[in-house]
């Protein structure tokens, strides 16, 4: 006993401190991933009979609603391209980095874990669909996580709220940068390192800033609903609120980063994104 | 001696025990009905200790715990020595516990639900660099007074599996 003890001890410190046992978490975690998948298969069973029963009046106008917004989307998506076209040219000739865009994979929530404190999310896709570990995960609305455990079948998402959690923001409206930190608290997040006279106010949107080249730039994540300044504290207190549907979204988007248009674009990076965009695309 | 027979029964009651640690409520369910998830791994483990002291031992224990880590998100090691550790003290008393009453069982499970989740809660504050809150404390006692509280019914299913299937 005292033997198994001192080990487990052992496996505490060095799991909680270190990355030496990932691959022996992420063996364990593709053996008890199943019961995921099996815990969730109820859910599967109803929504399915559900889709049989659904009436033939509610699925018509499902369908309606379904096709006006298909409409609208694509009016949008002419303009987005005609602007996109014209912001390559543009940043081509300020000679700065091209956007990366990004391929998708729709995944689907099937789990929680069950321990207080921590927003770890289970999804259907693992190492099998190309999942690796530090992906950024979004949803509909904003972003949603990362991936933080891979399996063969499944893999663990930390969302944005995680009390262990952080994500490189800037402000849309300035492109004030700083550092959005889970709470804990799935309503909110924390700004970090904010000067009390930066210009900040409620209302602002906070993208994805992809400073570290973990998540990928431009994405929304949260909305700034309290700034407070005390004066007595070197930095402001400043809320947001996160835009993704953590609690509420079934499915989740895996982002695959891609370079558009590669070596032109390579040389004029700074050093250190040309590495995060390298160690992106592994 | 007879050969053991019946292992897959054990080994499905701690895959079930997982499987129920982890099912979502459906929506539209109250929250709090979430925090009364007894600990189902400790109450199988504890159970198949007792009545068959020699087909689970503390290597076993400790493995399960290792696969309930990962499960749940824990620090690897922290469930694994819960489980050992109720796996000791259950095994040094198993002769004296089956004399019990069912009470007087669901009061030793009330005290190792109690100290196995203080060190979880313990491990998740060390691990993950949080300062205690009081939520923290009652969501503790509460799964550890559902624990044993779930004991007897528990109790009553896992003797109709063993007697019914043969489990030696």
């Amino acid at each position: 006993m005292l033997a198994l003890a001192i080990l487990s001890l052992l496996l505490v410190v060095i799991d909680s401190n270190t990355r030496l046992l990932r691959p022996v978490r992420d063996a364990l975690s593709t053996i008890v991933s199943p019961i995921y998948f099996v815990a969730h298969a109820p859910y599967d069973v109803t929504a399915g009979v559900g889709e049989r029963l659904a009436s033939r009046q509610s699925l018509l106008a499902q369908n309606r609603r379904l096709q006006s917004r298909l409409l609208e989307m694509s009016a949008l998506q002419q303009q987005f391209d005609s602007l996109r076209q014209e912001n390559a040219r543009l940043r081509d000739l300020l000679g700065s980095q091209a956007t990366i865009e990004a391929d998708v994979l729709v995944a689907e929530i099937i789990g929680q874990r069950p321990v207080p404190y921590r927003h770890h999310l289970v999804l259907d896709k693992g190492s099998r669909d190309g999942v690796y570990v530090g992906q950024a995960v979004i949803d509909a609305d904003g972003l949603f996580g990362q991936v933080i455990e891979v399996g063969r079948f499944a893999s663990i998402v930390m969302t944005v709220t995680d009390n262990s959690h952080a994500v490189p923001v800037q402000v849309q409206r300035n492109n004030l940068r700083s550092i959005a930190s889970g709470t804990g608290d799935s309503e909110f997040l924390e700004l970090e390192y904010v000067p009390i006279t930066a210009d900040i106010a409620p209302g602002d949107l906070l993208v994805s800033s992809g400073m570290g080249g973990r998540f990928p730039p431009g994405y929304p994540v949260a909305i700034v609903t309290d700034v407070g300044t005390d004066p007595g504290l070197a930095y402001a207190q400043v809320q947001a609120r996160p835009l993704a549907a953590l609690d509420r979204s079934r499915h989740v988007l895996l982002v695959f980063p891609q370079h558009s248009d590669e070596g032109a674009v390579i040389q004029n990076l700074p050093q250190i994104e040309a590495e995060g965009i390298e160690g992106a695309r592994q | 001696m007879s050969p053991a027979r019946g292992g897959w029964v054990i080994l499905l009651s701690v895959v079930l025990a997982m499987l129920l640690s982890v099912v979502q409520l459906p929506q539209g369910t109250p929250d709090w009905l979430a925090w009364l998830r007894p600990n189902w791994l400790l109450l199988v483990v504890f159970y198949w200790v007792m009545a068959l002291p020699h087909r689970l031992g503390l290597i076993t224990a400790w493995l399960i715990g290792l696969f309930a880590d990962v499960l749940h998100g824990e620090a690897l090691g922290v469930n694994a020595f819960g489980l050992a550790g109720i796996t000791y003290v259950t095994w040094s008393l198993y002769e004296r516990l089956r004399m019990y009453t069912r009470a007087q069982q669901a009061l030793l499970v009330l005290v190792l639900a109690t100290l196995l989740e203080l060190v979880l809660l313990a491990a998740q504050l060390v691990t993950l660099g949080l300062s205690f809150e009081w939520m923290g404390l009652v969501q503790t006692l509460v799964t550890a007074v559902m624990t044993a509280l779930f004991w007897p019914p528990v109790f009553l299913v896992l003797r109709w599996l063993r007697r019914h299937l043969k489990v030696v």
